[in-house]
């Protein structure tokens, strides 16, 4: 059969505004929630829709994302018709293919989108936490008969000039598109989400390259020029949670809110499951000292201190004493005995020793770095 | 370190005193330490050799032990260039079946295929109810040292550590070589509780031509290939047979006793580490799962658990599995919980053992002993007045 679908899942982003946390891996990398990281949940989207061809497009510090991700086969998408390909820039003839944009990014794997030769291409960013199912939105591409259907959702119109928004005609037809506009006329912000006919796609890419014409980003160029050929674009709109988490404060929300048992992202429905790349470790060992609470733990982790309303990673420990609250910290980091963290990410392989103080506040989370040494004795001086 | 080692692991061990928690599983897929089942653990020592294959004798279906190992490859099992799980089924041992003619299956062409048409250099002998994590390349470095024809592992423990009746055995040691292995010792037949004994871990490595002698020596006189055989062919073939001796944690899962003392043993901090970071990485069947949601008003001291679990009351000294719901104002003590189990309010048990999928309603009381904990099979219910609907 013919393969329908392809999606390019866009990982290569830097994700600067998480300062330290993208330091040294990509934002799509950073590690969510306690058991994921954060492309879980476009990659388990693309799986639970029914999409097993991802193409995963990384370039900014791949390292840890690339062995995430692997062959696709902790999301079930290493089937002898589907995989997930790691797309990475690479030299040719031509030189150097690095991805410019969104837009660009996809020019450059034209040829990976072409072997598998689908009928259409999702576009999806590697950066957001939501549950979607995408077939829902082709069945809509379909009905609609739309060139491009671009995933929108409403939000709050004082916050609409933060993003990217879709003026629509009544029948849902985009007819203008305004970038981070000052006075916005609408409130449907793009999420980043674009199903496209592959063939128009990809003439439009090929034949303004040819003309010196580069489409190097989605939002800026590949909409306008869509919308001045007056192609049929439709926006699709998604009421579900979505949260771009891209700073810290953000990031640290999104974890907290995460810790609802009522949660609207329901991390525990059987039927819409969040995969991910498991470690095989030991189970969670609460000790005759631990207290925990309103918390979530993941198994490897080893609690003699307190924990109150957090998030620990895999592979955690907590001293004696220690006392973490409204707090998340990621995988392998070691908090010592008489510790105190309050409103912090800790960051992977993190070691804060006996005795420290991290106390962040709501608008100032504070972030200790991965592998980072915090407190204890210091040979610096 | 690679080592080309063929690995045969007999399976077929000794359950009527696990019942009912081994109605339908054998042995090796009895659930543990809230997130293993034991074959985790003669496998997970097969890693550190970089064993790439291994045959199973397993009596019965093994629907669940399938389920769990699946393709082997998260024990390196798997391969595209050789290795793999080679299973054998149904399998009754000779011994079941003396002094009739019903045997007609394949006991000795399946060793005998397996053993001649790898290119191992050693065959290996395991099972799964001595609980342990052995380091394989110190025991084939032992062995190559030694010019050892045959090894085999044992532990120091004493007399009543294994049942009064149990059906394993003890090495006895030369006079000149406190090494060398002279003989066995029912275990049945020592009484003396406090005697130290050296313990046949039924854990062996042969040299290959050694191991296809004894077999054929097994089916000439209808022997099963169990390692308290094998050493007896060896000794008497005048084949030298040394001990190796295994320090690391051990518990024999013999009955229900033994196998709620080997959890409960994981609550302390000296035994668990042993066990689980001394030795290889103990690798289990890889699960997605969602962390476990510990409430506002949970109380928990000392337990250990796997992910995926919700728990809202208080829960002491316990080994609580995946999926496991424990609603508030529920007290769970000295218990252990298996998979997919719910606990609701006002519920209440204390040396209890649930298997898998058990619901246990509002107000239920369950009390055992620490000698004696109450087991409840797999899919039962318990209700508050006292009453159990049996699962399987």
């Amino acid at each position: 059969m013919k393969t329908e679908t392809v999606a390019m899942i866009l990982a290569g982003g830097q994700g600067s505004r998480l300062g330290k946390l993208t330091k040294q891996i990509a934002k799509p990398a950073v590690p969510f929630g306690g058991n994921y990281r954060i492309i879980d949940f476009a990659l388990s989207n693309c799986a639970n829709s029914g999409i097993t061809d991802v193409g995963v497009v990384t370039q900014y510090q791949p390292l840890i994302l690339n062995s995430h991700v692997g062959n696709g086969a902790n999301w079930g998408l290493n089937r002898h018709d589907g995989e997930a390909t790691i797309l990475q820039p690479y030299s040719s003839m031509d030189g150097e293919k690095f991805f410019k944009g969104t837009a660009h990014a996809v020019f450059q794997n034209i040829d990976f989108i072409d072997k598998k030769d689908p009928e259409y291409v999702v576009i999806l960013s590697g950066d957001h936490i939501y549950k979607m199912d995408y077939q829902k939105m082709l069945d809509y591409h379909k009905e609609q008969e739309a060139t491009l259907t671009v995933g929108v959702m409403p939000v709050p119109w004082e916050d609409a000039s933060r993003f990217g928004v879709m003026n629509t005609d009544k029948t849902d037809r985009i007819i203008e598109f305004q970038e981070k506009p000052e006075k916005p006329k609408s409130n449907l912000a793009s999420m980043g989400i674009y199903i496209f006919n592959w063939a128009r796609l990809k003439k439009y890419l090929v034949d303004n390259q040819a003309k010196n014409r580069q489409l190097t980003d989605f939002g800026h160029h590949v909409i306008p020029a869509y919308l001045r050929n007056n192609e049929a674009i439709y926006a699709y709109s998604f009421e579900g949670y979505w949260k771009d988490v891209g700073t810290i404060e953000s990031l640290w929300n999104a974890n907290m809110e995460f810790l609802d048992a009522e949660h609207e992202l329901d991390i525990r429905d059987r039927n819409w499951r969040i995969y991910s790349n498991n470690p095989n470790t030991t189970p969670q060992f609460l000790t005759e000292s631990a207290k925990v609470t309103d918390s979530m733990i993941t198994d490897g982790c080893y609690v003699a201190g307190e924990v109150e309303h957090s998030i620990l990673s895999h592979s955690v420990k907590v001293g004696k004493n220690s006392y973490i609250k409204n707090s998340f910290i990621m995988p392998n980091a070691v908090i010592g005995e008489n510790v105190r963290i309050e409103k912090a990410i800790i960051g992977e392989g993190a070691h804060i020793h006996d005795g420290t103080e991290i106390i962040g506040t709501t608008d100032t989370i504070e972030v200790v770095g991965y592998d980072e040494e915090v407190g204890g004795y210091s040979d610096e001086n | 370190m690679r080592i080309k080692i063929a690995p045969i692991l007999n399976l077929v061990e000794n359950s009527e005193k696990l019942k009912p928690l081994t109605n339908r599983r054998p042995v090796a897929s009895l659930p543990f330490g809230c997130r293993y089942r034991l074959i985790d653990f003669p496998f997970s020592s097969l890693t550190g050799i970089e064993a790439s294959s291994a045959a199973l004798f397993i009596a019965g279906s093994g629907h669940s032990l399938y389920d769990h190992i699946r393709s082997g490859a998260t024990w390196g099992l798997e391969s595209s260039v050789g290795g793999g799980v080679f299973t054998h089924s149904h399998i009754n041992l000779k011994a079941e079946l003396a002094d009739t003619e019903l045997y007609t299956g394949n006991y000795y062409d399946d060793h005998y295929h397996f053993v001649s048409r790898s290119n191992a250099d050693y065959v290996l002998l395991m099972g799964s109810s001595m609980l342990s994590n052995i380091q394989l390349d110190s025991l084939v470095r032992f062995h190559e040292k030694k010019e050892s024809d045959a090894t085999v592992i044992y532990k120091k423990i004493k007399r009543k550590d294994v049942r009064k009746d149990s059906t394993h055995t003890s090495l006895i040691m030369s006079e000149n070589d406190s090494e060398r292995i002279a003989g066995l010792h029912s275990l049945d037949e020592l009484t003396d509780e406090e005697e130290a004994v050296l313990l046949n871990m039924e854990m062996m490595i042969l040299d290959k031509e050694t191991f296809l002698n004894h077999l054929y020596s097994a089916r000439q006189q209808q022997k099963d290939v169990t390692v308290k055989n094998l050493i007896q062919f060896s000794l008497d073939a005048d084949k030298t047979v040394f001990g190796y001796e295994y320090t690391g944690y051990l518990k024999v899962i013999e009955d229900i006793n033994s196998y709620y003392q080997a959890n409960m043993d994981m609550l302390n901090e000296d035994n668990f580490n042993a066990l689980f970071y001394r030795a290889n990485p103990v690798l289990t069947k890889p699960k997605n799962s969602a962390p476990t949601y510990y409430g506002k008003k949970s109380e928990i001291n000392n337990v250990q658990f796997a992910n995926d679990c919700e728990i809202y009351g208080k829960v002491q000294n316990s080994i609580i599995f995946r999926k496991v719901n424990i609603a508030e104002g529920a007290e769970v003590n000295n218990s252990i919980i298996m998979q997919d189990s719910y606990v609701e309010e006002d519920a209440y048990l204390n040396y209890v053992i649930l298997d898998k999928h058990v619901y246990v309603k509002k107000g239920a009381r369950l009390e055992g002993t620490p000698e004696n904990p109450i087991v409840v099979a797999k899919d039962s219910i318990i209700y508050a007045e006292g009453e159990i609907e049996k699962g399987e």
